[in-house]
């Protein structure tokens, strides 16, 4: 292939993140920003951070200086969600939530679950070990609520789920959110600014700029 | 081949003058150790007070952070440093925010200006090394080695063997010479007990000498009480980045020359 040739390959932009990380919930507005501005079909896989934490979640997990800490971070790094943000007092259960993922995958509507999934916890406090809350997310992007709750209640998704926690392990998946960008991958959240200068050296230009040519 | 010269700068960090300054809402007080006006190393001391959050900033330059004592939290990662304790950054690698307490004392060690940006700074975010290296650790989670034909004399690696950069303390009795290979890209030499004679001045804590070029400097000699000298070695990353002259790097030189 020639360097004035496209490429016929989409490209790829996956998330390995956990819904119980406060790093992956300020991606999620990002890789949203990125899929409205860019021609890419974002993916976002999970990472299962905490597998010891039980159904019912782990109370005070987090001590009160490191919220205290993790609230200044929020502050100085993403102010826009500082006011907004609640930092839950315990580790929540994520993994029936990956199960929920699957669920809304099949649908076509997992892009759009997880936003409504995070800002469930991390806005509203709700909790994403309960399903509950995972019913309300479905209901809030069109999804069957009762017929997530009863795919979960028989664990229809829990093999894949499971599969996807084992394949994020395999290819090396330490923290989150670890952010593949085509052939570039990116440890950690970092700066929208950050995002745009990777899919721009891969000559990836917003939508905006490909309208203008024409 | 073109041959640099030999650098060599020792300084008494002791008998520095101090100086009171602010940063973006945070206070600290600040010795201007080495300027780096005169194209060599920037080195500088401070020691901020308690403070929940430094703004998250980048150095255009390779630095070497030394925590000397207190502490420094960083959330992300949830890294808690306390002196002893070493942090390195490749250049344009951003870090923080993170919080420091407990009487925090800090040398920052850059191989040439480094200046500094905040990361509130869009156009900088665009400047990222997206690649840069990021090492941090407390000296107390490493045991000391014996150093094999030197009595009495251990050593401890603050950093992986195979990082790039490297960084060792080594602890040895009165009167030892302490011989390092040459550093091509630079190198520090902080004492952090005791005292060491560098190329015949007696240096204490943490007074330090920084060497570079393609000859072995002169060794070290520890005084009469012994000392613990942490070598803090800079890799070919050190010739990256630095103050240009244009651009960001101007934005960079004006804001740390603000600073301190």
């Amino acid at each position: 292939m020639t360097s004035t040739e496209q490429s016929t390959e989409p490209f790829r932009v996956v998330v390995f993140a956990d819904f119980v990380c406060p790093y992956s919930f300020l991606a999620v507005d990002q890789i949203d920003r990125l899929a409205r501005e860019y021609d890419v079909q974002p993916m976002w896989r999970p990472h299962w951070l905490h597998p010891d934490t039980p159904p019912e979640g782990t109370p005070g997990a987090r001590s009160p200086e490191r919220t205290e800490r993790l609230r200044a971070w929020i502050k100085d790094m993403a102010p826009e969600h500082y006011d907004r943000v609640r930092i839950p007092d315990k580790r929540q259960y994520s993994f029936r939530a990956f199960e929920a993922l699957e669920f809304a995958y099949d649908r076509g509507l997992d892009f759009a679950y997880k936003t409504a999934l995070y800002d469930l916890m991390w806005t509203e406090g709700r909790d994403i070990g309960e399903p509950e809350t995972l019913a309300a997310a479905a209901e809030r992007v069109g999804l069957d609520g009762a017929e997530l709750k009863a795919a979960l209640e028989e664990r229809l998704y829990a093999e894949r789920a499971l599969d996807a926690v084992k394949q994020a392990h395999s290819i090396g998946i330490t923290n989150t959110p670890t952010i593949f960008l085509g052939k570039t991958r990116i440890n950690g959240w970092t700066y929208y600014e950050v995002l745009q200068s990777v899919m721009d050296k891969q000559g990836m230009r917003p939508r905006e700029a490909l309208a203008s040519q024409l | 081949m073109t041959i640099r010269p030999q650098q060599s700068y020792i300084v008494d960090s002791a008998n520095a003058p101090w100086k009171r300054g602010v940063t973006e809402g945070v206070a600290f007080a600040c010795q201007v150790l080495l300027s780096g006006e005169d194209g060599g190393p920037e080195a500088l001391r401070f020691r901020f007070d308690d403070c929940p959050s430094v703004y998250a900033h980048m150095h255009l330059t390779s630095q070497f952070q030394l925590l000397l004592a207190g502490a420094m939290d960083f959330p992300r990662g949830v890294k808690h440093l306390e002196g002893l304790a070493i942090h390195y950054t490749d250049h344009n690698m951003p870090y923080g925010p993170f919080a420091v307490s407990q009487a925090h004392d800090m040398l920052v060690l850059h191989p040439k200006a480094g200046g500094i940006i905040s990361m509130a700074n869009h156009e900088a975010r665009r400047e990222i090394n997206l690649g840069g290296r990021l090492y941090a650790a407390p000296a107390s989670q490493v045991e000391w080695q014996a150093l094999p034909g030197a009595e009495h004399t251990s050593y401890k690696l603050l950093m992986p063997p195979d990082f790039g950069p490297a960084a060792v303390v080594v602890r040895a009795p009165p009167h030892a010479k302490l011989a390092m290979p040459p550093a091509e890209f630079g190198r520090y030499e902080v004492v952090i007990e005791g005292s060491a004679i560098m190329e015949g001045r007696e240096i204490g804590p943490p007074g330090f000498r920084y060497v570079r070029g393609e000859d072995a400097a002169e060794a070290l000699e520890t005084g009469d009480s012994g000392a613990s000298v942490a070598f803090l070695t800079f890799d070919r990353d050190a010739l990256e980045g630095g103050i240009t002259g244009e651009g960001l790097a101007v934005e960079a030189a004006e804001a740390m020359a603000r600073a301190i």
